[in-house]
């Protein structure tokens, strides 16, 4: 077993005995980076990605038994969360949303007009196009290549880290982040897709 | 006029720099602080239900082991005068409630440090007794209401009218109507909670206190100042003082962990109207009428019998197929209505 892997699993028996440092280790490493990994997976506002994120990690805690170490913990936490993302996704298309208009009052719906110029609806557009392209790009790599990206440019993780969360050493973890960024631009270039979408965002 | 399409796929002059397209496309939407305290707080609950508490270690105090060690000696001799001052009869501190069921798991009660004991329903809940739950367990309180605890909750009586919550979760139903001289407050790290005749939820750790109002209205008086919360609020302190507040919803799985604890409906003799509200509070769901002549018949129907112990939702299909009406849950609310 990778050296990482069973840091993971002494750090999952230490919570499973009560001890509230190894909770707060597990909380401070994980929460944030898998709100930034759901947020980058779907459209919801950010009050619907913190509650996948709560549900997946609330699911986690309660299973901790089932970590059996043969991935890194972020990533056995990442697969509840696709699975708990998906079941609001299906929850979402079941049920019809119905928004009463006579709701608030007239202030706090002018209130809400006004849109801080970065968050303008083209801009915002532009952005979530953007994020799209890129992420459909990611999913055309093989998965290290995928989670390698992500883990630098969108975790800001230094290569060590990265290389604890592949399960790799230090070396092949550089080689694989260049292998990846050229694969990357290859299918970058090489797919089609709108001006917009694969522009950079403003 | 004609258009001229414009080309969106001619392949680009120069190798494409792939990390600013990266850095900018993989940039995730941010929480704030006060989202990330309310997740913690959730998840530390359930880790905190699912661990034994009895096992939680603290590094606080864990750090402070070897001090204490060196103190002992020098505390043994207090100890035994104090021990002689804990001796005195439990009859002289005054009871605050009793202990009505405990569920998966035992209870254990201690005063000061030298009185541990295993407690069981019918046990009575004294000023200075402190709660160590192993399961989750409901408490009669002896003003009226019931408090219920959820596993690993340790929680001090201080006085008779107030606990302190050391930590876990708990959950006060003070019904309305039930006026108090002195209403019970809950002690936790971040501040005291006064209720105005009120169900509320609080979970405590080492980070955040948080409170869920379900009916009526709390007072939170932290380092900040008060903070006036009303139904359906859910009010976050972090230990760094930041309290915020947003809204929740008064029924649904997050209050499931209650209802396990739901004290007995005594319905012998009484009008179904009343067996139907203790249900809509016990919900957090509101009571709806379909018709006029539902609501006539549920003031004008009296009860008989005795209440099976089942689910909360169950033991009302079962009440009401002795009546002519029927319910379905419909957006929050418990809809009852005549059989046609």
């Amino acid at each position: 077993m990778h050296r990482v892997y069973e840091e993971d699993r002494a750090l999952v028996a230490r919570m499973r005995a009560g001890d509230q440092r190894a909770f707060d280790e597990f909380f401070n490493a994980n929460a944030r980076r898998l709100l930034a990994f759901v947020s980058r997976r779907s459209t919801m506002d950010m009050a619907s990605v913190e509650d996948v994120v709560q549900n997946s990690l609330v699911k986690a805690v309660n299973h901790l038994g089932s970590y059996r170490a043969e991935a890194a913990l972020f990533t056995w936490l990442t697969e509840i969360c696709r699975h708990e993302l998906v079941d609001t996704h299906r929850k979402a298309v079941r049920r019809p949303t119905h928004v009463s208009i006579d709701e608030g009052t007239t202030a706090s719906v002018v209130a809400e007009l006004r849109i801080p110029a970065h968050m303008e609806p083209e801009s915002l557009l532009e952005t979530e196009l953007h994020a799209a392209a890129v992420m459909r790009t990611l999913q055309l790599l093989p998965q290290h290549y995928a989670r390698a990206l992500e883990a630098k440019y969108g975790d800001g993780l230094a290569v060590e880290a990265i290389a604890n969360l592949l399960g790799l050493s230090t070396a092949a973890t550089q080689s694989v982040l260049s292998r990846a960024r050229e694969a990357f631009r290859e299918h970058w270039e090489a797919t089609p897709a709108d001006a917009v979408a694969k522009g950079s965002p403003r | 006029m004609t258009e001229t399409p414009c080309s969106v796929s001619d392949p680009p002059a120069t190798p494409t720099d792939v990390e600013p397209l990266l850095s900018s496309g993989l940039a995730a939407r941010d929480s704030g602080p006060a989202a990330l305290e309310r997740i913690r707080a959730v998840v530390a609950q359930a880790w905190v239900a699912n661990s034994s508490q009895s096992q939680v270690v603290s590094h606080r105090s864990r750090g402070r082991l070897a001090l204490w060690r060196g103190l002992a000696i020098a505390a043994s001799v207090l100890a035994l005068a104090v021990t002689l001052f804990a001796v005195r009869p439990a009859a002289d501190r005054q009871m605050i409630g009793s202990l009505a069921r405990s569920v998966e798991g035992g209870t254990d009660t201690s005063q000061g440090y030298f009185s541990r004991r295993s407690v069981a329903a019918g046990d009575v809940l004294r000023v200075g007794d402190t709660l160590n739950v192993r399961g989750s367990l409901l408490v009669t309180l002896t003003q009226g209401g019931t408090l219920r605890l959820a596993k690993g909750t340790v929680i001090t009586v201080s006085t008779d009218s107030q606990i302190t919550l050391e930590h876990g979760l708990i959950y006060l139903d003070k019904p309305p109507g039930n006026s108090d001289v002195r209403p019970l407050r809950v002690g936790t790290r971040a501040g005291l909670i006064e209720h105005v005749g009120t169900e509320f939820e609080v979970m405590s750790d080492e980070h955040v206190v948080r409170i869920r109002v379900r009916e009526g209205q709390i007072r939170y008086s932290g380092v900040t100042g008060p903070v006036l919360a009303g139904a359906g609020t859910e009010v976050v302190a972090s230990a760094g003082g930041m309290v915020t507040q947003r809204s929740v919803l008064s029924y649904g799985s997050d209050w499931q962990w209650i209802a396990t604890l739901a004290p007995s409906f005594a319905v012998e003799g009484r009008p179904l109207m009343d067996y139907l509200q203790w249900v809509s509070r016990e919900l957090g769901r509101p009571l709806i009428f379909a018709d006029e002549q539902a609501r006539e018949s549920a003031h004008r129907t009296i009860l008989h019998g005795f209440a099976q112990d089942q689910a909360t939702l169950d033991a009302l299909a079962d009440v009401l197929s002795t009546t002519n009406l029927s319910f379905e849950l419909a957006e929050g609310a418990i809809r009852i209505h005549s059989n046609r």
